[in-house]
């Protein structure tokens, strides 16, 4: 019984296509077979995440109609029951884009280890004592809820000393989340400050240090109190970093509102 | 053949029609299937990109699921639900297949730091202002948010529920849960007949 019930509860992540494996989804479906409740369970879970899905709705290019309707002219149906073909990938290929060539092995190797070292702080983290677990736990649900805002808008930008500054930030809950990659190390004696500059220049709040990069990467950053029509800039400063910025910013980013 | 704003901000009323429309593809309609793009494709690409994150990408799905909806709409079965659920949970599960293996999930990871700015996100969401979108809003706001967070997470940001659990630090039991219970509250929020 307690098995069954287990096996019940696999409902949800199972109408989210959120099952682990094959084998697990396989197990699913053959109690799927036997319980008319999970079914209809089932179908209505799935219904409401098409809801879901229409609120995340977003113009699509306009050139994609086209590419569609004349891949639809010169692809053939599958008539009805025919089974063989159900797992099967769509017939005709459309174009690769080209942009994708170039996300090689070697960025997906980089990208392991970068995860790599993301699960051990995380573990790190998760080690501490109890309220510093609740407050890590806090701010990764603040980073998550912003990531998944409705409103969020990701800008990402070249600074003028060179790597990637990543922004996700999102106007309703007036947070944003930094990433960056590839920000050059800097001399002994000089840190990366973050800053937002609001409309008028004494509007300049510093947003603190940015910490060491592990593996050229840092982040993800949780900064709150984004105002409407707030920018935000990164500087070069000496050590322990200044009220006000004393150079100009390497990066600049204004952040939708 | 266009449908109207008013139409698509009310899927409930729309449901027929698009049942419809889908059989009417299966018989090989191209003027259906372009009624169904103009219904659909936003809600597929809106979708597919929440999940995949890389506009590309998220292009190159959309146009695979798109056609694998005109190809294989002999298949979509009234009788076990609507048109648009059946559209969406193709392209759905497309977006997971796409992230879910170790290498891309972590590619994905990266991408979010080093795709370069894109246009395409200044462009407002014009179907995401509708009503409907407002009340799924309301609706996910209804939740805890526990609920809220797996549910977002699994869904929009196409993580496995064992993932989720890692990411939030919680036991596999408790994820399951709050997703189902959730979705219970989703569905009866949004007066889902099921």
């Amino acid at each position: 019984m307690a098995l069954r019930q287990d096996l019940h509860s696999l409902a949800g992540p199972y109408a989210l296509d959120a099952l682990d494996s094959g084998a697990e989804q396989d197990r699913f479906e053959r109690h799927l077979n036997r319980c008319q409740n999970c079914i209809s369970e089932v179908r209505g879970f799935r219904k409401t995440a098409a809801r879901l899905s229409m609120a995340a709705a977003r113009q699509p290019p306009p050139e994609m109609r086209d590419r569609v309707m004349a891949a639809v002219a010169r692809t053939r149906q599958v008539p009805a029951g025919d089974d063989a073909a159900r797992h099967a990938r769509p017939a005709a290929r459309l174009r690769p884009l080209p942009r994708l060539a170039m996300v090689g092995g070697a960025l997906a190797v980089l990208a392991a280890v970068v995860l790599a070292i993301a699960l051990v702080n995380t573990q790190h983290q998760l080690n501490q004592a109890n309220h510093q677990l609740s407050q890590a736990q806090a701010q990764l649900h603040a980073i998550t809820a912003v990531q998944t805002a409705t409103d969020a808008k990701v800008i990402n930008k070249r600074t003028s000393v060179g790597g990637i500054v990543s922004v996700t930030s999102s106007a309703s809950k007036r947070q944003m989340v930094l990433r960056t990659a590839g920000l050059p190390p800097l001399a002994a004696g000089k840190v990366y400050q973050l800053w937002l500059i609001g409309h008028l220049p004494n509007k300049i709040r510093s947003e603190g240090l940015l910490a060491p990069a592990h593996n050229g990467r840092t982040g993800p950053v949780l900064i709150s109190g984004v105002l409407a029509g707030d920018t935000f800039g990164v500087t070069i400063e000496p050590a322990g970093g200044t009220i006000q910025p004393t150079v100009t910013p390497i990066v600049g980013i204004p952040l939708p509102s | 053949m266009r449908v109207s704003e008013g139409e698509s901000a009310r899927p409930e009323g729309g449901e027929q029609y698009l049942n419809d429309l889908l059989t009417r593809v299966a018989r090989g309609d191209q003027a259906a299937f372009e009624a169904v793009y103009d219904t659909l494709a936003g809600p597929v690409y809106g979708l597919i990109n929440r999940v995949v994150r890389d506009p590309a990408q998220s292009e190159e799905v959309s146009q695979e699921v798109l056609l694998e909806v005109w190809r294989t709409a002999a298949r979509f079965d009234p009788a076990k639900g609507t048109a648009a659920t059946w559209v969406m949970t193709i392209a759905h599960r497309r977006a997971v297949d796409r992230v879910r293996s170790a290498t891309a999930a972590a590619a994905r990871e990266v991408r979010s730091a080093e795709v370069p700015a894109n246009n395409s996100d200044e462009v407002a969401d014009t179907v995401a202002a509708s009503l409907d979108a407002e009340r799924v809003r309301r609706c996910l706001d209804g939740l805890t948010e526990p609920q809220r967070e797996s549910i977002t997470l699994a869904y929009y940001g196409g993580y496995s529920y064992r993932q989720v659990g890692e990411r939030l630090g919680v036991a596999l039991s408790t994820i399951k849960t709050r997703i189902r219970d959730g979705l219970i509250r989703m569905r009866d929020c949004l007066g889902v007949s099921w």
